[in-house]
């Protein structure tokens, strides 16, 4: 029966002032090849650096082959498990020799001298992912595809159970990522080698993967075969995009691809929304709301105000106030007529103090002209208006049929719904 | 330029043997260059160039006066070179050596407390131990600057940085010392500060060579851990090394070596800079073969400078600093812009 070869038992793990796991169960037995997929910042290094023992986990327990991976003596658990960075760099001059030779650090004793055993693994490693005519050459000089492919040599030296990969193969060209993949089949099949590979490529991970691990903003959200965990609803909601999934009817391989003709017809939807923002809220808004291909007004803003910058930069058309001034009813009559000119307004999370609380009654004037208006949720907490008059302002809107909003997928979807009716 | 490269390339593929055995003679030409650069500066010395007569009791006192020196100048080469070794590996950086790091300011801020407070024997026993206390002191106090802010390891930038302000405060606070000292412990402090190789006491020499043997001896047993950190700390971590712990050996090693160098000789520089890279210019970035390499050339660098030093304006004699940063810093241009692709690609 094939054991467990890597476990984390309700791991939470981070660095001093940020959590980036957030209690993290998975088992992967001997033998599997698994892929780990997710966005970019949801935590995947973070996992392989607890899976090393680099990263202590705040709570919670991380296995190899049963035993506490904190506990395991450095050598052991470099005969256990190697980590093929995403690049390594070497500052000195180097051959690919004595790089390789690194893979035997932990177990060629005190002094350092390498046996036969370690020149044999050395060879046979360098045999095995080709690099073995590089052997006299500097590890600095070769291509991106030949210095990974020594990394991945010099984690096999080690001899381990376990190959973790970290995106390792993401910036090989396509020949040389299908050979380091054949060599990472050949391991697997062969010697039972387990193999974690952090990948971005998801049609050919779903090629060779027996399973696949899917994170989302520091957890696990799904673990199953390939076609269980790809499935176009859960990954357009995790990589936050339309994302389609086919299944070869020949060979059956899945294949995911982004549905570029969607991003095609998006274009000019003749929809214009105003946004209310202000300190920085508006930024991803704006940017978000023109991919989406809306047209986009914004005010009143704080001619400093960094939103008010963003709108000049992106070239939004937005009504300004000097800084440090009351609204004028002057300013607050353009802004008006941008908002009758909209189909939509948009409160950004915008704190409110005394200054800008004046920027709800055009809210209040889109509500009354029958205009869908959208406020961020959690105004409570950025109401720094006395006797929370931003809050109670807020609430009314919110009585008088405004939607509230959390997070930007959320309200992009709120908006289309909103066009789909009214069309 | 490109094509240029690529023939060389070939050239080291198809000659494997030849240019392991290229690797032999070239490490003999570097013995046999070492001993007659030995031998050369036992020949010159501000009272003529040659073997002074031996049948006189001054000549025969010149000659050992010169091999005191030469053991002064091997002893402190090659702690100041094997030093710069260590810390270049160490924190991946080649603009690192004890000076960059404030290490050796702090070695020289403990030494001129010595030279002030101290008197008699006492005082030249306990320099070199005041010496590597305060250059851990100051070690410490320059990494716990990096680390603020910072997560975990400081950045090699903020190591650096912290470390040529701290060393900058140590000197101001020796220049202070110096200007309320006494004019006797204002002399000796100077003229040890210039960086001299005269011969300290016999009981100072013989622990100074005991330790430094200490710390050669264990600098080479991390020498192969060493080739292992030179891709980051993750990575050896990743190989199964204790990283942390090698890294903190290491350091202390190094700043053992830095101290006993600073209280032999005061303050020279660029050999714990120079030498390394030209070692590993010739010889390759191996540690195993570099660490002692680096300490014997470091040696007789420093040993040919000074024989250059107290011959080339006799009888004034040159504080041998200046004459490692002038005939080192060409030196080490030229190396840099023939070997820098071997050497260390920054």
């Amino acid at each position: 029966m094939q054991q467990d070869a890597m476990t984390f038992k309700d791991v939470s793990a981070g660095y001093k002032q940020r959590k980036v796991l957030d209690n993290v169960s998975f088992t992967v037995r001997e033998g599997e090849f698994v892929s780990l997929i997710g966005p970019n910042g949801c935590g995947k290094s973070t996992l392989l650096k607890t899976a090393a023992a680099l990263l202590k986990p705040l709570s919670g327990r991380v296995e190899l082959f049963g035993q506490d991976v904190q506990h395991i003596k450095p050598a052991l658990r470099a005969s256990l498990l190697g980590v093929v960075p995403q690049k390594i760099e070497s500052p000195m001059a180097f051959t690919v020799d004595q790089i390789v030779m690194n893979g035997r650090i932990s177990s060629m004793g005190r002094w350092g001298t390498p046996s036969a055993v370690d020149h044999d693994l050395v060879e046979r490693s360098m045999i095995y992912t080709d690099v073995l005519d590089l052997r006299e050459r500097f590890f600095t000089e070769l291509s991106g595809g030949e210095q990974q492919r020594v990394a991945l040599a010099m984690v096999l030296a080690q001899d381990p159970k376990i190959i973790m990969l970290d995106e390792s193969i993401s910036h090989l060209d396509i020949n040389h990522r299908q050979e380091v993949l054949q060599i990472l089949m050949n391991l697997n099949r062969e010697k039972q080698m387990t193999i974690l590979l952090v990948s971005h490529d998801l049609t050919l991970s779903a090629g060779i993967s027996d399973r696949f691990l899917l994170m989302e903003a520091g957890t696990l959200v799904k673990a199953g075969t390939p076609v269980e965990v790809l499935e176009p609803e859960v990954l357009s909601r995790v990589y936050n995009c339309d994302l389609h999934v086919q299944q070869d009817p020949y060979t059956g391989y899945l294949q995911v691809t982004g549905a570029i003709d969607s991003l095609r017809r998006r274009q000019k939807l003749n929809r214009s929304v105003h946004v209310i923002a202000g300190g920085g809220s508006g930024i991803e808004l704006y940017r978000r709301l023109l991919i989406e291909g809306y047209e986009v007004t914004t005010g009143v803003l704080n001619r400093l105000d960094s939103d008010a910058e963003a709108a000049r930069a992106l070239n939004i058309p937005a009504v300004l106030e000097q800084p440090f001034s009351p609204v004028g009813s002057d300013v607050i009559a353009q802004a008006l007529k941008m908002v009758a000119d909209a189909d939509a307004v948009i409160l950004s999370q915008v704190p409110f103090g005394s200054g800008n609380l004046v920027n709800l009654t055009l809210a209040e004037a889109a509500l009354n002209s029958g205009k869908p208006v959208f406020l961020a949720d959690g105004i409570a907490t950025r109401d720094y208006t006395e006797g929370k008059a931003a809050l109670a302002f807020t609430t009314r809107l919110m009585q008088s049929g405004a939607k509230a909003w959390h997070s930007i997928p959320e309200l992009m979807t709120h908006l289309q719904q909103h066009q789909n009716r009214s069309i | 330029m490109k094509r240029i490269k690529r023939s060389a390339v070939c050239a080291d593929n198809s000659f494997t043997t030849q240019s392991r055995s290229r690797g032999a003679w070239r490490m003999l030409l570097f013995f046999a260059a070492l001993m007659v650069l030995l031998a050369l500066s036992m020949l010159l010395g501000p009272s003529g160039i040659g073997i002074p007569d031996m049948e006189s009791p001054s000549g025969s006192a010149i000659l050992s006066l010169r091999f005191s020196r030469l053991l002064m100048g091997m002893m402190t080469g090659a702690a100041l070179s094997a030093s710069g070794v260590v810390f270049q590996a160490l924190l991946r950086n080649p603009l690192a050596e004890p000076y960059v790091l404030g290490v050796s300011g702090g070695a020289g801020l403990g030494a001129t407390l010595t030279i002030l407070v101290g008197t008699g024997v006492l005082a030249s026993f306990s320099l070199p131990v005041v010496a590597f206390l305060s250059a851990v002191v100051t070690l410490m106090v320059v990494y716990g600057i990096a680390s603020q802010g910072s997560s975990g390891q400081p950045s090699v930038y903020s190591l650096i940085l912290s470390g040529v302000i701290v060393s900058s405060i140590c000197s101001s606070i020796i220049m202070f010392l110096v200007s309320t000292a006494s004019v006797e412990g204002m002399h000796n402090v100077i003229w040890w500060m210039l960086g001299s190789l005269q011969p300290v006491s016999a009981g100072q020499q013989l622990l100074s060579a005991a330790l430094l043997f200490g710390a050669l001896a264990g600098i080479w047993i991390l020498s192969p851990r060493l080739n292992a950190l030179a891709l980051g700390r993750e990575m050896a971590h990743y190989q199964g090394l204790h990283a942390d712990l090698v890294i903190v050996i290491g350091l202390l090693f190094a700043t053992l070596l830095a101290a006993i160098a600073v209280s032999l000789s005061g303050m020279i520089g660029f050999v714990g800079l120079i030498v390394p890279h030209v070692m590993r210019a010739i010889f390759g970035p191996d540690h195993r073969k570099l660490v002692p390499l680096a300490a014997l050339g470091g040696g007789v660098f420093l040993v040919v400078c000074d024989a250059v030093a107290r011959t080339l304006l006799a009888p004034v004699e040159i504080p041998v600093g200046v004459v490692t940063a002038l005939a080192g810093g060409p030196f080490f241009l030229i190396i840099l812009q023939r070997r820098m692709k071997q050497a260390w690609i920054a």
